[in-house]
């Protein structure tokens, strides 16, 4: 079996989400099934600007086969224009404006979509839905395609662009139920062949450092946010509510922000901003951690919270990011917050009770072992693509 | 062949045992009671609880399912005074200076203006407050009025592999080159029968947990409220729809959505499949508990050619051998090719 994936990103460089996702699926095919796996991808880091940084051409990384291509363009000045004025009510725009939109976002490439055309593998992977290799190429393959939307609640996913993207897709490959119930709400693709998958959480690499020694903070208890430090992300919030609740629960409780830095915190005696860590010194903050928090309300899967759990260490998270509050709901692992006041009074809650944290924490990791394990997940992702192969294109067989 | 799918489950723990799910809800129902006493309180300062709220909101999804009005309020109510006193700190020499002299000349005119926005914003939140009391208000009385949810009828004896009407079921979806739905699946026994026989089947039920055993399984099945599934198939799309245990228990007028959206999911010549309790098997002794807590009925047999002949429907009645049961086979009128 032969899998394509296209990503607009691809390599240990990129820090998205779906695009990590999708190098995790690929390298786990391979190792771990057998499978040949390439990937069409651009040169670019930055999802912002799509500079050509990375060289061109072919090259192999963990046994993945990865086709590089120049970007034609990147995000251009007049997306912001365009953005500006389609995101207030996206739905109704026009489909000559969204598709403006779509190639202003970038990276438009030709290139890519020529190489594509000439693939020989029995499914391609799409992921996720919001760029323009994903939009333009679903059109130009003539086997199965398999889309991973990786969806947000946004104003794009409603823009008429992708409505085809979703609609002529062979299957659909969902992080969570959450995210099957938003582009179910948009688009009209319950008929198609999908699967709820996630990803696979990987070995624990712990360093057999205390968390408190990495934080420089001694023995004091703290909580601990793994991820982008960054406005969208949630950070300057919990930073703002985490200062509030030290003014009004004065005590050794500190705040661990760990990831790579896109917003200025200031630190201080109680929040402790690391930048980036090794895995292993992750993995130790995390277990040694009270709680660990995804302050963001924009997620459509949350590994880190899944690690959490790996580690069985109890969870908080938004309450108006529905991926990660079903992850709570449905392992009973965590705890979420919709307003300062209800994160003082869980926060309160989970400090004082250490049994409510082993409860919590106990779930979370009964949750991931049932669930998420990369050797039985990637299983079951390859039983999908072999359905889905087997099905060939256009799955109902209607219009051959 | 068939994908796979795990089903939701979102807001319904079932992974979570009894126990723990029952303290679970306690500690939870406690935080928000906690909550409510401190918002009662008022134990924050309003400008900092107006700034707590917008910091939240600020990147809270336009669409959360999780958002209530009241919640969405409160950033109205933090964002409706409209605060004339321009900040002047600067970082360049004698920049404040200057910008206070400006604020300063031009402060009757700032103030004029927004004393205008902020008493119109004030008068809409208002109008939002007064919707929002009389939405709770008619929430309330439309609880009170107990509109019993819809159920899904569970008939053990007649939803099974080896039920009289299964073999005559998948003899007429076999061959069909398009999906063919079951709702409600339970644990995809039909879809498990259909996937045997090259029918590319899958599933959804909207009770909480009930294809939980197979989630890891190969079939595609989902837990999902099949009114809801329905709604977000493409028209046209399915070469079949099999509901079990759905007509008998909910009200007419979701019955006739049920069956309207089933009816436009099906490309011409699909088959609409409805496994039904007769009447008389509805008041047997052996009927499920249903046939006492819910208001409906079944459908008597020859009510079905008038229902399913409104969508467009052909149908054939089929009762059961001992006529506690019945077979409803509707198909939609074949027409030129649709293009999906």
């Amino acid at each position: 079996m032969k899998v394509a994936f296209v990503t607009p990103r691809y390599g240990p460089e990129i820090m998205g989400g779906a695009e990590t996702a999708a190098r995790q699926l690929a390298e786990h095919l391979v190792a771990e099934c057998g499978w040949e796996v390439e990937v069409f991808t651009t040169c670019a880091v930055d999802h912002i600007t799509w500079d050509d940084v990375l060289a061109p051409g072919d090259s192999v990384l963990n046994a993945v086969a990865v086709h590089r291509f120049r970007s034609a363009s990147g995000r251009v000045r007049e997306f912001y224009e365009i953005d500006g004025r389609l995101r207030s009510a996206p739905a109704q725009a026009s489909e000559t404006d969204a598709r403006r939109w779509l190639e202003c976002n970038g990276p438009v490439t030709a290139d890519l979509l020529e190489a594509l055309r000439g693939t020989d593998a029995d499914v391609v992977a799409f992921y996720p839905y919001l760029y323009y290799p994903t939009v333009a190429g679903m059109d130009v393959v003539s086997v199965p395609r398999v889309l991973h939307p990786a969806a947000h609640d946004e104003p794009a996913l409603y823009l008429p662009v992708f409505g085809p993207t979703y609609a002529e897709a062979d299957a659909i490959c969902y992080h969570t139920a959450a995210e099957r119930r938003l582009v179910q709400r948009i688009h009209r693709v319950a008929q198609v062949p999908q699967i709820v998958l996630g990803l696979g959480v990987g070995d624990v690499v712990e360093g057999g450092r205390p968390g408190g020694e990495i934080l420089g903070i001694g023995d004091r208890p703290y909580m601990v946010s793994v991820g982008r430090v960054d406005e969208h992300k949630g950070s300057a919030m919990l930073a703002r509510f985490f200062r509030l609740y030290k003014e009004r629960h004065p005590g050794p409780l500190a705040l661990a922000l760990v990831g790579p830095v896109a917003v200025a915190i200031a630190e201080d005696d109680d929040i402790v901003v690391t930048g980036v860590v090794s895995e292993a010194d992750k993995w130790d903050l995390v277990r040694d951690a009270q709680v660990a928090i995804s302050p963001s309300a924009l997620e459509s899967f949350s590994l880190v919270v899944l690690e959490a759990w790996e580690q069985s260490v109890p969870v908080m998270v938004n309450a108006t990011c529905d991926p990660t509050r079903e992850h709570c709901e449905r392992s009973g692992g965590g705890l979420w917050f919709g307003s300062y006041r209800e994160f003082e009074v869980v926060l309160e809650r989970l400090i004082a009770d250490a049994g409510l944290r082993r409860l919590l924490g106990g779930r979370g990791h009964a949750y991931v072992k049932r669930y998420y394990q990369w050797p039985a997940l990637i299983r079951r992702y390859a039983r999908f693509l072999t359905t889905v192969g087997e099905r060939g294109p256009r799955w109902a067989g209607v219009d051959p | 062949m068939n994908g796979q799918g795990v089903p939701d489950g979102a807001g319904s723990p079932a992974e979570v045992d009894d126990g723990d799910r029952m303290y679970l809800a306690r500690v939870r129902a406690e935080i928000d009671e906690e909550v409510r006493r401190r918002r009662a309180a008022g134990d924050l300062a309003g400008q900092t609880e107006s700034e707590l709220e917008e910091l939240f909101l600020r990147h809270a999804p336009l669409g959360s399912t999780r958002q209530e009005l009241h919640e969405v309020l409160r950033l109205v109510d933090a964002s409706a005074f409209i605060d004339p006193v321009v900040p002047v700190e600067s970082s360049r020499p004698g920049g404040a200076v200057v910008k206070k002299g400006v604020r300063t000349l031009n402060f009757w005119y700032l103030r004029f203006i927004t004393h205008q926005v902020s008493k119109f914003a004030t008068a809409s939140s208002r109008a939002l407050h007064i919707l929002d009391q009389q939405l709770c208000d008619l929430s309330t009385k439309v609880e009170a009025l107990e509109v019993p949810p819809s159920v899904v009828v569970d008939v053990g004896w007649a939803h099974r592999t080896d039920s009289w009407w299964v073999p005559g079921v998948v003899t007429e979806l076999e061959g069909g080159r398009r999906r063919v739905l079951h709702a409600a699946c339970g644990d995809g026994w039909l879809v498990h029968l259909l996937a045997a026989t090259n029918v590319d089947g899958y599933g959804v039920d909207p009770r909480p947990g009930r294809v939980a055993g197979q989630e890891l399984g190969e079939l595609d099945l989902r837990e999902e409220p099949v009114l809801g599934h329905l709604e977000a198939v493409e028209p046209g799309a399915l070469g079949g729809v099999v509901l079990c245990g759905l007509m008998e228990g909910s009200g007419h007028g979701e019955r006739r959505r049920l069956l309207e959206k089933a009816a436009m999911a099906l490309a011409p010549g699909g088959v609409l499949v409805v496994h039904s309790l007769s009447p008389s098997g509805w008041d047997e002794a052996d009927a499920p508990p249903e046939a006492d807590i819910v208001q409906a009925r079944p459908y008597r047999p020859g009510t079905w050619p008038y229902l399913l002949g409104e969508v467009g429907m052909s149908v054939a009645v089929t009762p059961g051998p001992d006529g506690r049961d019945y077979l409803v086979v509707g198909r939609r009128e074949a027409g030129p090719s649709q293009s999906r």
